[in-house]
């Protein structure tokens, strides 16, 4: 149940960096760190296995940053990142990049838009050309605006209208949240995509893509002397700017159970149920993800073994939680059998959660997901591009890189009681939202 | 279990980076030195050391596939490779997730076209334990009756429920329609009609005729010791016993003559997805490279003519893209994009013309020369994991292909010429004899796409199955 990362897309799927914790032996590799001038904060980490670069910026401005109007514009902005600056303009910045052997993407998140360029090491100061020309001196061409609207209309119809997770997810979202703008999708609501002007986007680079609001993370064949030179050279001249403004709305604390109903013609129904959780930083996050893995991952997990193995109810449950800035909800999915209620799984789901607030999970149990966060911590470390999000991933929702290295220590911190503590804190009826997806049998009777 | 579409350089596209050209000379890429041992009783080995993560990938092929499923009972190979690990002479299905999940580990399986597939990742420190799960699945299943019918049912439901989306069902109503519903043209992972047909005597009877040492590659990369290993695979799989099975025979079909269209009516549809093509080339097509360099700049990134024309230049779609798939008989050839309902023939018209552009103008020097920069500098990321170079050297091996398909990469690339490129077109991209596949709603687009080919079929998305079948 999880979203691939697209080009030039939102992120909607879990950040599995941040369920990982290091090894306890020679993980801790050095990380180069320079502020620019202008308050870029630069990480670099050297590694020489492959003669390639991974490079990452991630902007803190997202859909959070938005207003009712002109939703999914950070996400349209993103799109218009790669659409022509002073230097390189319209197509161009693409054309340049592979004709020397890069490639590059970007997602656009609820907190941050982040851009990848992944390339050989002869054309890291090409790279950094690129990214100075963009971020100083991006054009607007209203041709180019208009086409790249259609792209997005059918990047919407292909995520939201052709796939019936999107459907419900953009609904759940949007009754869990009633004040915080996490209720607004990343992608935005259509009629704003057909109605968001030049000058929204203007607004929209001056506020989120000053230096001082990014972070660059640079791994792989290069040395920090070069990048930091190259910063130097291409980055710093850029002058610093006021950031986005604080989001200061807070989500008043939901005191009752709400539902959603979306109803289509689909093979199959659907169930999305989605509790309030804090921000990524906060210290219940560790024992939040060793009880979202004692009961998801694996056919092992408590929900598999109920729903999918026993029960034979459900084809899939999962669970879902998006790093953030502020408080979020985790999510649950759950693809129901043909011909069962999808009550029927809600009520089994809620059994389960009921289990883990009355008695501590096992031992074995603890053990289990202390290992597997173990292992996907490898998993995440052994690519270039894996590290440089990773690293970039805790710099920003963490507020500093080194808080990877004490992810170890923190999850074997979690003791049973705290696994039993954050169940019963957090898994309450009066904390949930339902989302459905109910089978209209034909289009003409999905019409009132 | 589904095959998503590939949707290269627009869709699905996490690959990076690679060769810088100023230090071409002193680091061609290379594939790390790996061993190959023949073990008595007739089971390959391929070990290749790669330490620095503290991780092992184990990649099984065994040589039979969907293509050995019996005809009417599509999705065999995919059922009984789902069910190795549902209950072993000594684990339950229960015990044995309990056991590859405590150690953090992952055992999957999957049919595809020529072979099944199983992969196992465990950390280094529990290779005896993870080595141990992967042998007890794959030399010790029972098939308990139960979990039979389980899997069978949930695989029906899943058969059903992957038509929510067209974009993960395209390519098995592509390959059903290209191939008439034969070879290739079967789904690897049946269908609402077939799986139910599916009796545990016949799962059974698959796993004894197919596997069996001779017929089955293992290959192990990662962070151990080669001899050591060598050791432990040896006392594991030595002892397996069983005559090799005869080899499949694939009903070989040449390319659709003429142009034919099938509309799949999905009646809440926004956009139409649609793919055309024809029948492409094997995975041992002298000319592979070649195509290779000419579908990056036609259709297999995000400057390429297909999606320059049909996203950046007009905003049409989110994306626009073509590829090959390349099996052990001629994959199939396909473009592949979306659009809304309105714009339909809009699209497709400008998708013939980018094909035909590419037989009238060729590629041309600066193009060459941008899609052999970019498969160079992208290709050593695709090596870069143990799990990747696992998966490369069984299917080498499988395919009868070397290292050479990694070490002389560059060399080959940098080999096509203009007039190579030229040939590879006139042969391998089909301009005249097309198939044509849409999904979207029928009400809205039947009338107009109807200028696309004389012979027209259509069916409704809820109707079982992905072929029209023979009339």
């Amino acid at each position: 149940m999880k979203t691939g990362r697209m080009r030039r897309t939102v992120w909607m799927a879990v950040c599995a960096a941040l369920l990982t914790p290091p090894a306890l032996r020679g993980q801790e590799f050095p990380v180069a760190t320079k502020t620019l001038k202008n308050g870029m904060k630069v990480l670099v980490q050297s590694d020489h296995s492959i003669p390639n670069v991974a490079l990452y910026i991630f902007y803190r401005i997202g859909s959070r940053n938005e207003r009712p109007g002109t939703t999914g514009i950070s996400h349209f902005f993103e799109h218009m990142m790669f659409n022509g600056a002073k230097k390189y303009g319209p197509g161009e910045l693409d054309k340049v990049m592979e004709a020397n052997g890069g490639s590059n993407n970007a997602y656009t998140a609820r907190d941050v838009t982040v851009y990848q360029d992944w390339f050989p090491r002869s054309a890291t100061e090409l790279i950094f050309d690129i990214e100075a020309d963009r971020i100083r001196d991006l054009s607007f061409d209203p041709k180019k605006i208009e086409s790249e609207r259609g792209v997005v209309a059918s990047e919407r119809r292909t995520r939201i209208d052709a796939s019936n997770e999107g459907l419900l997810d953009e609904q759940l979202w949007a009754t869990a949240f009633i004040a915080h703008p996490y209720q607004w999708p990343v992608l935005g609501w259509m009629s704003d995509i057909e109605h968001w002007t030049i000058e929204d986007l203007k607004r929209q680079f001056e506020m989120g893509y000053a230096p001082n609001n990014a972070t660059m993370v640079v791994v792989g064949d290069v040395t920090p002397d070069e990048i930091f030179a190259f910063c130097e050279k291409y980055i710093e001249p850029i002058p610093q700017h006021a950031p986005p403004p604080p989001v200061t709305t807070v989500e008043p604390e939901q005191q009752g159970e709400r539902r959603a109903v979306v109803r289509k013609p689909a093979e199959l129904p659907l169930l999305m149920i989605a509790y309030h959780v804090p921000q990524t930083n906060n210290p219940d996050f560790y024992a939040l993800n060793v009880l979202q893995t004692i009961l998801f991952h694996g056919e092992s997990s408590r929900m598999y073994q109920r729903l999918v193995d026993k029960d034979q109810i459900a084809l899939a449950v999962d669970s879902e939680s998006e790093t953030a800035l502020d408080p979020t909800v985790n999510v649950i999915v759950a693809q129901p059998k043909e011909g069962v209620d999808p009550q029927k799984v809600e009520t089994t789901i809620y059994e389960e959660l009921e289990r883990a607030k009355k008695a501590a999970v096992s031992d074995v149990e603890l053990q289990k997901a202390k290992n597997i966060r173990l292992a996907e911590f490898y998993r995440q470390m052994r690519t270039i591009s894996g590290r440089a999000n990773t690293i970039g991933t805790y710099e920003v929702f963490f507020g500093d890189y080194r808080r990877l290295f004490d992810a170890a220590k923190n999850y074997n911190g979690v003791t049973k009681e705290d696994v039993q503590r954050v169940a019963t804190k957090y898994f309450g009826a009066n904390n949930r939202t339902v989302a459905t997806l109910a089978l209209e049998k034909s289009v003409e009777n999905a019409k009132p | 279990m589904n095959r998503e579409i590939v949707m290269r350089g627009v869709l699905a596209l996490t690959v990076m980076s690679a060769v810088g050209a100023s230090r071409a000379q002193a680091q061609r890429l290379q594939i790390p030195a790996h061993e190959k041992t023949v073990l008595k009783n007739g089971l390959t080995v391929l070990l290749l050391e790669k330490h620095g993560v503290p991780l092992i990938n184990v990649a099984g092929i065994v040589k039979a596939g969907a293509v050995a499923d019996p005809t009417g009972q599509e999705g065999l190979a995919a059922t009984a490779a789902d069910l190795l690990r549902k209950g072993t002479k000594t684990r339950t299905a229960q015990q044995f997730a309990a056991d590859i999940d405590f150690i953090g580990g992952f055992f999957d399986t999957s049919a595809a076209e020529d072979y099944t597939s199983l992969s196992a990742e465990f950390l280094a420190k529990d290779q005896g334990r993870g080595l141990e799960l992967f042998a007890d699945a794959l030399l010790h299943p029972t098939f308990p009756k139960e979990e039979v019918e389980k899997l069978l049912a949930q695989s029906v439901d899943e058969a059903k429920g992957v038509k929510d989306s067209p974009r993960q069902v395209m390519l098995e109503y592509y390959d059903g329609y290209l191939y008439g519903g034969k070879g290739y043209g079967r789904p690897t992972d049946g269908d609402e009609i077939t799986l139910k047909r599916i009796q545990r005597d016949a799962i059974v009877k698959f796993y004894e005729t197919n596997y069996t040492p001779a017929n089955t590659i293992i290959a192990v990369a990662g962070d151990f010791n080669a001899e050591g290993m060598k050791k432990k695979i040896e006392e594991i799989f030595g002892g397996w016993a069983g005559k090799a099975a005869a080899a499949e025979k694939i009903e070989a079909t040449g390319p659709v003559k003429g142009k034919r269209l099938l509309l799949v009516d999905k009646p809440d549809a926004t956009q139409t997805f649609f793919s055309i093509g024809n029948v492409g080339i094997a995975a041992n097509d002298p000319d592979r490279v070649a195509v290779r360099v000419v579908n990056t700049v036609f259709g297999a990134r995000f400057t390429s003519m297909l999606n320059e024309a049909l996203r950046v230049e007009s905003g049409l779609t989110y994306g626009a893209s073509s590829f090959f798939l390349q099996w052990k008989e001629p994959g199939p050839f396909a473009i592949l994009s979306f659009t809304k309902n309105e714009t339909t023939t809009q699209a497709i018209d400008m998708a013939l013309e980018v094909l035909k552009k590419l037989h009238t103008d060729g590629v041309n020097a600066a193009q060459l020369a941008s899609a052999k920069s970019y498969i160079k500098g992208q290709f050593p990321p695709s090596i870069e994991t143990s799990a990747q170079l696992a998966q490369l050297i069984a299917s080498h091996e499988f395919y009868g292909l070397n290292d050479d398909e990694v070490n002389q990469l560059e060399a080959r690339v940098d080999a096509v010429t203009p007039e190579i490129a030229k040939q590879v077109i006139a042969k391998h991209f089909p301009q005249e004899n097309l198939v044509f596949v849409l999904i979207g709603k029928a009400s809205e687009i039947a009338p107009a796409v109807k200028k696309y080919a004389e012979k027209q079929d259509t069916r409704a998305i809820t109707a079982p199955g992905y072929w029209p079948g023979e009339k």
